[in-house]
């Protein structure tokens, strides 16, 4: 690290470009898993455990965005202040792709906390409230291919297919891959409604 | 354990990462410069004879506004 400070290496700006990428990547992990959780792809076994890793990823990723962050604080170039950090829109720099990324930041840090909350707020509410994590993605992505220095051109597609392979084939995956509570809920739908009184005939 | 092992993990990737972006930055090559690119310049004298005069540095070539100091003379 001192031969990096001593080539006048920009080291807060480095720090923040591989605390971002990373989180991302944890992001990405941490969003397929919950997908796999839900298609029913795993074995049953395999879900407590893989419900831990989920959760402690997501917090691992918040953990990454908190040093993100706060490595453009430090950036002598950038210079952006707390209120830019924290609030979305008031970014000097392409104000609406930083907001992309504090409202995905926002959203994932809503998900991490409902996992504490979920027996208060209640499973369906808990459901509803998962289906932000696909905005948190693309939100997150946007961040990264817009703001990212790093992923201009041909690296930002590759980072972008590599990143999105996961997610859509496991969304398609939980779509159309039948599932074992939905034959019941389907036939219950589809039942005609049994009238309460018997028809009156002429 | 499984928070210990996200956490290493993830700081040993942040560390792979800030060592491969640090190694790929790419360095600015220095652009030249144009105090030091010697020129030419074509001077007309008074009694019409030209003259090709040498100048070597300051600001041959040098890009810069030009201001008029006297107004143009109509017609």
């Amino acid at each position: 690290m001192s031969d990096i400070v001593a080539a006048g290496m920009p080291v807060a700006w480095l720090i923040a470009r591989a605390a971002g990428l990373v989180a991302f990547a944890l992001l990405t992990v941490s969003v397929s898993l919950g997908l796999a959780m839900s298609t029913k792809l795993l074995k049953p076994r395999l879900q407590k455990d893989i419900l831990g890793w989920h959760q402690t990823l997501l917090w691992t990723a918040l953990s990454m965005l908190a040093l993100h962050g706060g490595a453009i604080l430090f950036d002598p170039v950038m210079r952006f202040g707390l209120p830019a950090v924290v609030v979305p829109g008031t970014a000097p720099w392409r104000p609406i792709t930083v907001a992309a990324g504090v409202v995905a930041a926002y959203l994932m840090l809503t998900l991490a906390v409902s996992f504490r909350v979920r027996r208060r707020i209640g499973q369906r509410r808990w459901r509803l409230l998962h289906y932000a994590s696909f905005g948190a993605f693309a939100l997150a992505l946007g961040h990264a291919l817009h703001a990212g220095t790093d992923l201009q051109g041909t690296t930002g597609l590759v980072f972008a297919a590599v990143a999105l392979a996961p997610i859509l084939w496991l969304t398609f995956a939980r779509i159309l891959m039948p599932r074992p509570g939905r034959p019941h809920a389907r036939a219950r739908v589809d039942r005609p409604v049994e009238s309460p009184q018997p028809a009156v005939t002429a | 354990m499984r928070t210990v092992w996200a956490t290493v993990l993830s700081v040993w990737a942040l560390f792979a990462v800030v060592a491969f972006l640090a190694w790929t930055r790419q360095q600015p090559t220095p652009a030249r410069s144009p105090q030091s690119v010697p020129g030419a310049v074509i001077v007309k004298g008074k009694n019409g004879t030209t003259r090709l005069v040498v100048v070597s540095g300051a600001g041959t070539t040098a890009p810069h506004a030009t201001t008029r100091t006297s107004p143009v003379p109509a017609g």
